[in-house]
């Protein structure tokens, strides 16, 4: 379970590294360079955050699901 | 138009002695250099230019075409009357009302505006198919004139067709209000010869030969009062009969029909009559004699019938020439409509000018702002000139002047023998336009150079203000997190998609939709096009996280818990229900909430937990990314004591307090609390307790807490001071400093009395100086001298705004929270009220009006209602809790001098 944690910090450092490529990658021509790179880079970014909040907020609940209506044939 | 023709021969000697022009020409399009000017306004110079009076008009035209230049007003202290093109502004004022005119009667008739933007070759005039700047054509003095008098004697024509129309009309009614007057007396007097009424009339026309009784209408709503009126007027002594008007004559006063009533009175008398018609015509009665004898009545009645037959022919044909005459107007009022307010443009934009009266008035003045970057592109325009352009376009302009007037060519005649002094007096007049950048200490104009696509997110933030010059533009970070921030609160698969569809067509026709006229609603979810493609896209993706769609959850992955029974009535048979709990598998559900906790009782629970911290830290990840705009501020003002007395204390405090808080959430989710069998410290006691009684600590989240938070107390308790005092110590310090400085001068020179006096004076006249250069527009000026007493209270200000700020924003953005509860329940409820009871009902015709009533209140409430107050609420967390970080928002926005053509309307 404690690696789990560390999906967290892999992942960032992938989305890091897709953003820094990003970076270079922008286009230079058109005169859309900063525009490309800061909604490239911003949204990716807003992404993890919102999917590593997600996933974190999962690891340890301190609340466990439980029904009471569930009928005998979904139970695995 | 013929003209034209010596201003071309004119301009290919210019390219033929001047190569430095034709260079310039070649140099049209070389727009690639330009700063992208998103991140921070683009850099503006003021331009000074003195232009040849001759051919002022002409580069007014080219400027207007351009876009390029803000031109300051030069004449602010002469009144508005007395400009220099007053006159001219007054002439096209008049045409332009003219027009408004034909407009009013154009709609009368219904006849259609031909539209310029359903014409193709409008748009290739326009905005040119290669994408190259096509000059628009400038029209003479003498086709303005041409203009102004077709209009003229065009308006008289039509007003006097309009009277004429307007006369006839009420003859037409007159006469037929007497048909049926007629026709009605008719109907009374067969009645009386057939004796049906035992009253006996009939011997009042044998007395004396004149008749006694009044016939006409009335309106029918006054019959009762006129017969009131009567009856106490002539003591009863009268005899008042009405009949109904079946058809309601027309009432050219109010312009409507009006119901009417005949009526007959029986008196005698000539006074008593002549009080009868009064009391008649003041109540809009009208009187038509109706003859006793029958004979009579139907000459009468034949008569007028035979004038109706003329009237209604006469009638006919002034209204089809009017029309005809209209439709002739309505082909070409449009194009007219646009040089006039071409013209008007230009001579407004003139009227900013100064008039050189030094230079014997053969020169204007004129002074303005333009991109650093543009100057020698418009340089190049200005001197080399798009002469070609000016010949094609003037065609089209001189053929559409010939369609409304064949015959005056006089006026054009004139401006003829104009064009060709023109030519003669100076050889290229366009090369005398002398272009000179100048130095100034006002404040430019704030120009982010937008596109389609960041046109609408620039706007959100210029709605609030308008960026400082130079400073970091809101509107660059707004194009993710604006979307972004609506799509936390409104996560949901379905919805983002069926919003995210609507965007996508607007986006893929904006072509076609971008030349329909729009309502005003339609037109402004047309302008944030690409804002809801964007939060279409988002609310995907966060309702991909959130696991919803259509409130509904998705099994992508397999599950991060297995369920236990712990109880329930099952009989292993299939039957009854069983109470179970999740037990948590080795894997964690990779991506989003685990589709395991939809439906069950603890769900809701969870998602609470879940969506608050959410929105705290995301909400603190905005502000604390929104406050390092504030560094790149300073970073770039080179203004150190605002880092290091705002910037710093600032970051720290908010650090300390939110910082820890969202560190803290972090690392509680990665303990496993119950494995470890300890108590989970609940955070926000934490924070509250590290306040009111630090120190104490009710349940450990980690080790050597009490202390950490006691530090961080500390800390955030010293930034208050430092952000309050260090920039006002600092200021005191400097003024001192400069002071001293002016001492030492003044004991140097070792006159200190005089030189006291002289350095008043020289304050004096440095503050004229000062008042000179900028007495013509006040709002411009740099900032004026500010005393240690303005910095102290606008820093206190400051810091109290700040501290509060931290905690209010912080707490603001549990909005996210809130909105994004509320959507996911509100769509769940909507799910189980309709189509889940038509699937329990099992019947085909249930479902399918359920499921049309569930489609059309997802679209109309969850969509389209709960959209626009998720995104209302996005907005304010930009102005507010993001933008007020580092957006200082005083600037003043760029407008330059554009034509701006709309369709007469």
């Amino acid at each position: 379970m404690a690696s789990s944690f560390y999906t967290v910090v892999i992942v960032f450092l992938v989305v890091a590294l897709i953003n820094t490529i990003a970076w270079f990658l922008a286009p230079k021509k058109g005169g859309n360079t900063t525009v490309f790179r800061s909604t490239f880079i911003l949204a990716l970014s807003m992404m993890y955050l919102m999917w590593a909040i997600t996933y974190l907020a999962q690891l340890h609940p301190l609340v466990v699901p439980r029904r009471s209506d569930l009928r005998p044939e979904f139970v695995e | 138009m013929t003209d034209l023709i010596p201003t071309k021969d004119a301009n290919h000697t210019g390219a033929a002695t001047g190569t430095s022009a034709a260079q310039g020409g070649a140099k049209y399009n070389d727009k690639n250099e330009k700063y992208e000017a998103m991140f921070r306004s683009a850099e503006m110079s003021l331009v000074e230019m003195f232009i040849p009076y001759e051919i002022a008009r002409a580069v007014a035209y080219k400027l207007g075409d351009l876009g390029l230049i803000q031109f300051r007003d030069l004449n602010t202290k002469i009144r508005a009357f007395q400009r220099h093109f007053v006159d001219d502004i007054k002439k096209l004022d008049n045409i332009e009302r003219q027009y408004q005119y034909f407009l009013t009667l154009l709609d009368q008739y219904g006849i259609d505006l031909h539209d310029l933007h359903l014409d193709p070759a409008y748009d290739d005039q326009f905005n040119g198919s290669d994408g190259t700047l096509h000059f628009s054509s400038v029209p003479n003095a003498g086709d303005i004139d041409e203009l102004a008098n077709t209009a003229n004697v065009l308006e008289n024509k039509l007003v006097e067709m309009v009277d004429g129309l307007k006369n006839l009309k009420s003859q037409k009614n007159e006469l037929e209000q007497n048909r049926a007057v007629l026709h009605k007396g008719d109907e009374f007097f067969s009645s009386l010869a057939a004796g049906s009424s035992g009253f006996d009339l009939s011997g009042a026309d044998s007395n004396g030969g004149s008749s006694n009784f009044v016939t006409g209408c009335l309106p029918r709503d006054k019959i009762g009062v006129v017969e009131q009126i009567l009856w106490r007027v002539l003591r009863g002594n009268l005899y008042f009969h009405s009949m109904e008007i079946e058809q309601p004559s027309y009432d050219s006063k109010t312009d409507s029909f009006v119901a009417k009533n005949f009526f007959i009175i029986y008196t005698h008398g000539e006074v008593i009559m002549n009080r009868v018609y009064k009391v008649i015509e003041s109540l809009d009665g009208n009187i038509y004699p109706v003859p006793s004898v029958s004979l009579e009545r139907s000459l009468n009645l034949q008569k007028i019938n035979n004038q109706l037959t003329d009237l209604n022919i006469l009638l006919e044909n002034t209204k089809s020439l009017l029309i005809q005459e209209l439709t002739l107007v309505s082909t070409t009022l449009n194009h007219s409509y646009e040089t006039v307010v071409k013209e008007k443009q230009v001579y407004t934009v003139m009227n900013l000018w100064q008039y050189d009266a030094e230079n014997s008035g053969t020169t204007l003045v004129a002074e303005g702002w333009v991109p650093t970057d543009e100057i020698e592109y418009l340089t190049n325009v200005l001197i080399s000139g798009g002469s070609g352009n000016v010949s094609d376009d003037g065609r089209t302009f001189s053929s559409f002047s010939n369609d409304v007037t064949p015959g005056s060519s006089s006026s054009s005649g004139n401006t003829n023998t104009n064009a060709n002094v023109n030519s003669s007096t100076s050889h290229n007049p366009q090369s005398n336009i002398i272009v000179n950048v100048i130095s100034t200490n006002k404040t430019p104009p704030t120009f982010h150079r937008t596109n389609k696509f960041t046109q609408a997110f620039q706007d959100i933030c210029d709605c609030y203000g308008t960026a400082q010059y130079r400073e970091v533009n809101a509107g660059l970070p707004t194009i993710v997190t604006f979307p972004f921030m609506f799509a936390i609160m409104f996560g949901d698969m379905g919805h983002g998609f069926l919003m995210f569809l609507a965007a996508l067509m607007l986006v893929l026709y904006e072509g076609k939709i971008g030349k329909m006229k729009r309502d005003e609603i339609f037109d402004m979810a047309f302008g944030g096009r690409y804002i809801l493609l964007f939060m279409g896209l988002f609310s995907m993706y966060t309702g991909f996280l959130y696991n919803d769609c259509f409130s509904k959850s998705l099994t992508f992955f397999q599950s991060g818990w297995h369920w236990v029974t712990i109880g329930g009535s099952g009989d292993g048979n299939g039957n009854g229900a069983l109470i179970v709990v999740g037990e948590q598998n080795e894997n964690i559900y990779p991506f989003g909430l685990d589709y395991l906790w939809h439906g069950t009782e603890t769900g809701l629970l969870f998602s609470n937990s879940y969506k608050m911290k959410l929105s705290i830290l995301m909400g603190f990840i905005h502000m604390t990314y929104s406050y390092m705009f504030s560094l790149v501020n300073h970073l770039h003002f080179k203004s150190m004591i605002d880092i290091i007395g705002n910037f710093i204390p600032g970051l720290i405090f908010m650090q300390s307090i939110f910082g820890y808080l969202s560190v803290c959430i972090v690392y509680k989710w990665s303990i496993d609390w119950i494995k470890d069998k300890r108590e989970a410290p609940g955070l926000l006691n934490m924070l509250i307790n590290m306040f009111l009684s630090p120190g104490n600590i009710d349940a450990e989240l980690y080790p050597n807490q009490s202390s950490v938070q006691i530090w961080l107390l500390l800390l955030a308790l010293i930034c208050v001071p430092s952000l309050l005092l260090i920039k006002p110590i600092h200021f005191k310090i400097m003024e001192n400093k400069k002071n001293k400085l002016n001492h030492g001068m003044s004991l140097g020179n070792g006159e200190s009395r005089d030189n006291e006096e002289g350095e008043l004076l020289l304050g004096d006249e440095q503050q004229n100086v000062a008042n000179v250069d900028n007495d013509d527009d006040d709002e411009e000026n740099s900032h004026g001298n500010e005393t240690f007493g303005d910095v102290m209270i606008h820093q206190v200000i400051h810091t109290i705004e700040f501290c509060l700020n931290c905690v209010s924003h912080t707490a603001s953005y549990l909005r996210l929270w809130a909105l994004s509860l509320a959507h996911a329940q509100l769509s769940e409820v909507l799910w189980t009220m309709t189509i889940d009871i038509g699937f329990k009902s099992q019947s085909v015709f249930m479902i399918f009006i359920l499921f049309a009533l569930w489609f059309v209140l997802t679209v109309a409430v969850l969509v389209v209602m709960e959209g626009t107050s998720a995104m209302l609420h996005s907005l304010r967390l930009h102005w507010v809790e993001s933008m007020s970080k580092f957006f200082v928002g005083e600037g003043l926005p760029y407008l330059p001098f554009k034509f701006e053509i709309e369709d007469l309307a």
